[in-house]
C-alpha cells in the first residue's frame, strides 16, 4: 500500500503545476465550504446567546402603529403607545409565568449632542425584578439602584463609554434639565444592554410624566409551558401586542436565509468546478500515461492495482485541497465574520463565524467523498486499459 | 385591510427593531473619537480638499507604557478613569487636495461635567489650529459652548501655546495665548476646563503621531515663555 502510494505521490509531482492549479480549486472550495459551516454554526448560537441574554422569552408592548419604531428614533419618546402597568400584575397571574418585568423606554432629544442634536434613550426598569431577571449582568463599578425611586442610573459598558461615565458622576437629562447619580457600569455583555442606560421605572414615569405607564412588559415563561398557548392567551390581553423570542428569532432567521441560500449557492458551484477539475485532472492523466498502464499490465498488475493507483491520486489532490482550504477558512475566519456583518440586515454580537473540530472533520468527510467519487470514472478507465493496444498507440 | 399574520409579522418587526435594533441605532455610537460622516465633515472643515486618509493608532501599539508616560508629561495630568486607557485607538485624518497634504484633522473623549465630550481640532501642517468644535457635548450650556465665537478663541494656536497651562490647576504659568480664551459661562467651568484639555492633548497626540515630535522642544524648555 505504501508503495502504491509513493507512486501515486510521484505520479503527481511530474505535473506539479496541474497539480498544483488543481489542490488550489478543491481549497478554494473547501475554504467557501468550512466558512459557510462556521457561519451556519456561528449566527445560530450568537442569534441564540443575544435572545437568552434578553432575560425573558416573551415581550407584551402597547398595540399601535409597527412604525412607532421610526418614531421613537424621529421624534423621541413623543409618538410612543403606552400600557397601563396594572397589566403587569395580570399577567403575572398567569400559571405559565414564572416572572414578569415592567419596562418604559423614553428618548429625549439634546440638540448640543451631536452637530445636529441627538437622541438618548433611557430604559425605566423594575429594580425589584429587572435585576433577577438579568441575573448574567456583572458590574464593573457600583451596583443597582438603592431605591426604586431614586434619581440613579446604572449604565452599560459603552453607554457609559461614549458619556466618560464613572459611578459617583452625574447624568443630565437635558430636555427635562434633571440630574441623576450614576451608581453603577455593567461589564461589557457584548448585547444591546452594553449600550443602554437604565433608571428606576419610578424614576422614568416621574422625570418624562408617564405614571403609571409601560411600554413593554418581559415575561419570563415556566421551562414546561406550551409557548404556543400562552401566547395565544396573552393576545386576549387588551390593547397588547405580543412577540415571543423565538418568533423574532424566526424572522431574524427569515431576514439572513436570502443572504444564506447565495452563499450555499456559491458554495455548490464551488465545489462542483472542483469536482469537474478534479475528473479532468485525472482523466488527462490518464490518457497521458496510457502506455505506462500497459506496461504496468502487462508486467502483471491487475485493473484493481490500476483502479487503486488512480484512485489514491486523486485522493491525495482532494485532501491536499481539503486541508489547505480549512487552515484558510481558520486563518481567514475574523475576515470572513467582518464581510458578512456587511452585508446582512442584522448579525448578533460575538462570533459570527466558529470554525471547530467536528466542523473541519466534516469537511474533510465532504472533501474526501467528492475525492471518491470523481476519482472512479478516470480510475475505472484506467483499470480497463488492455496492455497492448495501449503500448501500440503510444508507439503510433 | 392587513390579514391577521401579516400583521403578526409587522408586529414581530416591530419589536426587533425595539429591542434589538433601535437600542444599537441609538446607543451603540462610535465610542472611539471618529468623525460622525468623514466625507461630510472633511469637505465642511477643509473646503476644496478632495480626499483624505484615516489613521488608527493606539498608544500601546506605538510605544506602549514609556510613550504613555511621556504623553502624560508632556500634558501635566495622568490618563485617568475607566475609559482613558492607553489601548484607545485614535483616528486621525490626514487630508488631501490633489496629491498635496493640507492639514489634520484629531479628535479626543473628555469627561465632561454631565457626560462625554468630543473635543476635534483641525490643524494645518504645521500643526497650528484652523478650527476648533466639539463634535459631541452634553453640558446645561452646551448653546453657550458651541457658539462659534467660542472655537474662534483657539483659532492660530499651536502646541507651543499650550505648554503653560496647566490643566489639573486650569491656570496659566507666565504669559499665554491660552489664557486669553475666555470661558462664556462661568457654571460651565468642568467642561471649559475639559475643552482646554482635550485640546492640549490632540495637539500632544497629532505631535507625537505625525509631526516628529516638533514641539517637544517646546516641552522641554518650559513652554513659551523660554522660547
Amino acid at each position: 500500500m505504501i508503495k502504491i502510494l509513493n507512486v501515486a505521490y510521484k505520479n503527481l509531482l511530474r505535473k506539479k503545476t496541474r497539480s498544483g492549479l488543481t489542490i488550489i480549486g478543491i481549497a478554494l472550495a473547501a475554504w467557501v465550504l468550512v466558512s459557510l459551516l462556521g457561519f451556519n454554526k456561528g449566527y445560530e448560537s450568537s442569534l441564540n446567546r443575544d435572545i437568552d441574554n434578553l432575560g425573558f422569552q416573551m415581550i407584551v408592548t402597547a398595540k399601535g402603529c409597527p412604525y412607532e419604531a421610526a418614531t421613537l428614533m424621529l421624534k423621541g419618546g413623543t409618538g410612543l403607545r403606552y400600557m397601563p402597568q396594572n397589566i403587569t400584575e395580570q399577567i403575572a397571574r398567569e400559571p405559565e409565568v414564572e416572572a414578569v418585568t415592567s419596562m418604559l423606554m423614553q428618548a429625549v432629544f439634546d440638540p448640543n449632542k451631536g452637530e445636529s442634536g441627538g437622541y438618548s434613550a433611557y430604559l425605566g426598569v423594575d429594580p425589584a425584578t429587572f435585576p433577577q431577571m438579568k441575573s448574567f449582568l456583572e458590574f464593573k463599578q457600583g451596583k443597582w439602584f438603592t431605591d426604586p425611586d431614586a434619581l440613579e442610573a446604572v449604565l452599560g459598558y459603552e453607554a457609559a463609554e461614549l458619556e466618560q461615565r464613572e459611578v459617583g458622576d452625574p447624568l443630565l437629562i437635558i430636555e427635562k434639565n434633571v440630574e441623576v447619580k450614576v451608581v453603577g457600569i455593567l461589564k461589557r455583555t457584548g448585547t444591546q444592554d452594553d449600550g443602554t442606560i437604565f433608571l428606576p421605572l419610578n424614576s422614568v414615569q416621574k422625570i418624562f410624566g408617564v405614571k403609571d405607564e409601560l411600554t413593554g412588559v418581559g415575561i419570563k415563561v415556566k421551562k414546561e409551558a406550551d409557548m404556543v398557548q400562552f401566547e395565544e392567551k396573552m393576545y386576549k390581553l387588551p390593547d397588547v401586542q405580543v412577540v415571543s423570542l423565538s418568533q423574532v428569532k424566526q424572522t431574524i432567521m427569515t431576514l439572513v436565509s436570502t443572504a444564506k441560500v447565495m452563499v450555499f449557492s456559491i458554495a455548490l458551484i464551488a465545489i462542483l468546478i472542483s469536482v469537474v477539475g478534479v475528473i479532468n485532472t485525472i482523466l488527462m492523466s490518464v490518457m497521458e500515461r496510457l502506455q505506462e498502464i500497459g506496461i504496468l499490465k502487462s508486467m502483471g498488475a491487475t485493473a484493481w492495482d490500476i483502479f487503486k493507483l488512480i484512485w489514491l491520486e486523486t485522493l491525495i489532490l482532494c485532501i491536499s485541497g481539503g486541508m489547505i482550504g480549512a487552515a484558510l477558512a481558520m486563518a481567514t475566519a475574523k475576515l470572513t465574520e467582518v464581510l458578512i456583518r456587511q452585508l446582512l440586515p442584522y448579525a448578533p454580537s460575538g462570533g459570527l463565524v466558529q470554525i471547530n473540530l467536528s466542523l473541519i472533520i466534516l469537511t474533510f468527510g465532504v472533501v474526501i467523498l467528492i475525492g471518491l467519487l470523481s476519482g472512479v470514472y478516470p480510475s475505472w478507465k484506467a483499470g480497463r486499459v488492455r496492455p497492448l493496444e495501449a503500448i501500440r498507440s503510444q508507439v503510433e | 385591510m392587513l390579514g391577521v399574520s401579516m400583521m403578526k409579522k409587522i408586529n414581530v418587526m416591530f419589536v426587533v427593531a425595539v429591542f434589538l435594533l433601535i437600542p444599537v441605532e441609538l446607543l451603540f455610537a462610535a465610542v472611539g473619537c471618529d468623525l460622525n460622516d468623514p466625507d461630510r465633515d472633511v469637505a465642511r472643515l477643509f473646503p476644496g480638499s478632495t480626499g483624505y486618509k484615516t489613521n488608527y493608532v493606539a498608544i500601546d501599539q506605538r510605544g506602549g507604557p514609556s510613550l504613555l508616560e511621556q504623553i502624560e508629561d508632556r500634558l501635566g495630568d495622568k490618563f485617568k478613569g475607566l475609559f482613558e486607557t492607553i489601548d484607545v485607538p485614535y483616528t486621525l485624518y490626514e487630508v488631501f487636495k490633489g496629491k498635496d497634504k493640507i492639514g489634520y484633522i484629531h479628535g479626543v473623549n473628555e469627561k465632561g461635567q454631565y457626560g462625554g465630550i468630543q473635543v476635534f481640532v483641525v490643524l494645518d501642517l504645521e500643526g497650528v489650529i484652523k478650527s476648533f468644535y466639539f463634535q459631541k457635548l452634553t453640558s446645561r450650556y452646551g448653546k453657550q459652548l458651541r457658539d462659534p465665537k467660542f472655537g474662534e478663541q483657539f483659532v492660530g494656536l499651536s502646541l507651543k501655546d499650550f505648554y503653560n497651562y496647566d490643566v489639573q490647576s486650569g491656570k496659566t504659568s507666565g504669559p499665554s495665548a491660552v489664557e486669553k480664551i475666555k470661558n462664556p459661562v462661568p457654571e460651565a467651568e468642568p467642561d471649559f476646563r475639559a475643552a482646554l484639555r482635550g485640546t492640549k492633548k490632540n495637539l500632544i497626540l497629532v505631535d507625537e503621531f505625525i509631526l516628529g515630535n516638533k514641539y517637544l522642544q517646546y516641552h522641554q524648555s518650559g513652554g513659551e515663555q523660554n522660547k
